[in-house]
């Protein structure tokens, strides 16, 4: 399996703040990757990083290419889709596809008119008299328009109701992904894409705190709630977190077989948000 | 090399703007520059219009 | 260079158009409908026999001279439209590679396959090539419907017209004059053009304030360390206006062919460089 990121010790900084600090990260051909943490963590920076509108230091190579040198060659086989507000505002949208049009050599006109005509975009309106939603809807049109073999997400549905949410995933899954084509995907709102990931990057104050197939997810992480006269016991084999649940305290163990921990109690695995937390917790205690 | 002028933008403009005053300074040095008008010559830089039939005959 | 090459710098010219027709097409329509109505104020306060025999006049004695030799004193009509050309060329070069910046649009054109270079070069053929064009657009309009109200104007009071016809000839060649005027200022002013786009790119804020504050620094460091003032030099030489027009073919090769030019479109060139180069710190 070849990797389609291939990033070590990426810095970057920002006058004194560290946005990143030595980012090892290694994304798989072919995965659904779904890049987590808490705002400010470095989310945002990692991403525009890989597509070479961040200056960082540090190897970096994706698709093959080095963005900070070849964006302009790697954009023939990436997009990216930020936070809705990057559409030039005072494009109509006939416009946005003619000049996607001209400058795009992968990019297919007659499907994206298609996609458009599914929507209630009027094609003679400016960008920014669409309400956000459609303007996500618009940009997301595009892309599946073009032939990519990587699509980067930054927060694609921050702000949108919840039926553009799920059109847009929707979309993204049954038209877009087809096994071959890889998509890193930025958001705090974990639960909404848990289930479409295939691999999973916790970032948390510039550095990578995970970096895990959701496969294996099982393997190396288990919740148990463990009964109070246990608690000793659980304690000595180091969870990594611990969270009240329903009057009862729950232990997250990483790294310890399921085999020594059936003794506390019901095992299963942690749920991509639980993890979360208790990966950063468990980051934050050192 | 590359890492040090192109690590941020001031360090990238400040190469740009040292290049362009290194050039400046070295073409002047050897050119021995003074500040000077370019004479293109033209007629036309001549002409009042209330001696315009004048003019005319004149270019004719 | 290949068609979709040309297809795709095509496109970067059309964005620029789009983004910017306030500047390129509105403004001078703007100017263009002020000056006519002022023209037809100032014709309305004289009796129309006494314009008749002014037409009269200008017709006899345009009749049967040479447009192209005569196309430069059409040039004056121009001047208006070329202050405001460059005008809005300074704003236009000042926010080309920041203004994106500021609006986060600057996500979506670098996301797209198309590099720096031929970003930076669109702005710069933009703004020598195109914008001029729409200014001549406009200014062709002018000079028809002048024409047609002083043809008018003789058919009514039964004037010779045909040295109207030989007029407006040698206005329509003053454009291409004009035109070509454009294109050899901004070759000429080469090294503005380059320091503009490298500030427009380099600035967070406040591009005009850097572009300024850091040319009158430099001019003093240059003099502080070693001791000359080739750019000051070069400012003054610059500065006279007699330098920027071109009144005939021959003209413009004499423009283009000389050291002068050539070594500052060199230096342009490396200026338009470091804004090539800067457009990659887009944070």
């Amino acid at each position: 399996m070849t990797n389609i990121v291939h990033a070590r010790s990426l810095q970057k900084s920002y006058g004194s703040f560290q946005a990143l600090k030595n980012v090892d990260l290694d994304i798989p051909e072919g995965s659904i990757c779904g890049l987590i943490g808490p705002n400010g963590a470095g989310k945002t920076t990692t991403l525009k990083a890989l597509i070479g509108l961040c200056d960082v230091e540090g190897d970096l190579l994706v698709a093959g290419r080095d963005p900070r040198v070849d964006r302009h060659k790697l954009m023939e086989d990436v997009c990216f889709i930020a936070d809705v507000g990057i559409l030039p505002k005072w494009l109509k949208v006939s416009q946005v596809i003619d000049y996607v049009d001209g400058v795009h050599p992968k990019f297919h006109r007659e499907k994206a008119l298609q996609l458009l005509s599914t929507t209630s975009i009027p094609s003679n309106k400016r960008i920014k008299e669409l309400s956000k939603g459609m303007v996500t809807q618009l940009h997301l049109a595009l892309v599946m328009s073009i032939d990519v073999s990587l699509l980067v997400l930054d927060e694609p549905t921050l702000g949108l109701d919840i039926i553009y949410r799920k059109e847009f995933y929707d979309r993204l899954l049954n038209d877009f992904y087809d096994g071959n084509r890889t998509i890193i995907i930025s958001t705090h709102q974990v639960e909404e894409i848990e289930t479409l990931l295939s691999h999973l990057v916790f970032i948390n104050a510039g550095t990578i705190v995970l970096n895990a197939a959701m496969t294996d997810l099982e393997d190396s992480f288990t919740e148990v709630i463990v009964s109070p006269e246990l608690r000793s016991a659980a304690d000595a084999l180091h969870p990594i977190h611990e969270r009240e649940l329903l009057g009862k305290k729950s232990y997250t163990f990483e790294g310890v077989p399921r085999a020594e921990l059936k003794q506390f109690g019901e095992l299963f695995t942690p749920s991509v948000a639980d993890l979360f937390v208790a990966k950063l917790k468990d980051a934050n205690h050192g | 090399m590359k890492n040090i002028f192109l690590k941020n933008r001031y360090t990238l403009l400040l190469t740009v703007l040292a290049v362009y005053v290194l050039v400046l300074v070295i073409e002047g040095a050897i050119t021995g520059r003074e500040a000077k008008v370019v004479k293109f010559d033209n007629p036309f830089f001549d002409l009042n219009l209330n001696n315009f039939e004048e003019f005319m005959d004149n270019r004719d | 260079m290949d068609k979709f090459a040309l297809n795709q710098f095509l496109t970067l010219l059309k964005r620029e158009v789009l983004e910017h027709r306030n500047l390129f097409v509105l403004a001078p329509a703007f100017l263009a409908l002020l000056l006519l109505f002022a023209a037809f104020w100032i014709s309305k306060q004289f009796p129309r026999d006494q314009l008749a025999s002014g037409v009269a006049y200008l017709a006899m004695l345009f009749d049967g001279l040479s447009p192209v030799d005569m196309a430069p004193v059409f040039m004056i009509g121009a001047i208006p439209f070329v202050f405001l050309l460059y005008t809005c060329a300074f704003v236009y070069l000042m926010n080309s590679l920041y203004q994106d910046r500021r609006d986060l649009s600057v996500l979506f054109w670098q996301s797209m396959p198309v590099s720096n270079l031929k970003t930076v070069l669109s702005k710069v053929v933009t703004i020598a090539a195109v914008a001029p064009f729409f200014y001549i657009a406009v200014l062709f309009g002018v000079y028809l419907i002048a024409m047609i109200w002083l043809t008018l104007l003789g058919i009514q009071f039964d004037i010779e017209i045909v040295g109207i016809g030989y007029m407006f000839l040698a206005a329509v060649v003053s454009l291409v004059f004009v035109y070509l005027s454009a294109i050899v200022t901004a070759l000429w002013l080469f090294p503005s053009v380059g320091w503009l786009l490298l500030f427009s790119a380099f600035a967070k804020r406040t591009p005009f304030m850097w572009a300024a504050g850091v040319f009158i620094l430099v001019g003093f460091l240059e003099d502080f360390l070693f001791g000359s003032q080739y750019l000051a030099n070069w400012v003054e030489s610059r500065a006279n206006p007699n330098q920027y027009v071109i009144f005939s073919f021959g003209d413009l090769v004499d423009r283009l062919f000389n050291y002068d030019m050539l070594f500052g479109i060199f230096v342009g060139a490396i200026l338009i460089a470091g804004a090539v180069l800067m457009r990659r710190f887009t944070d």
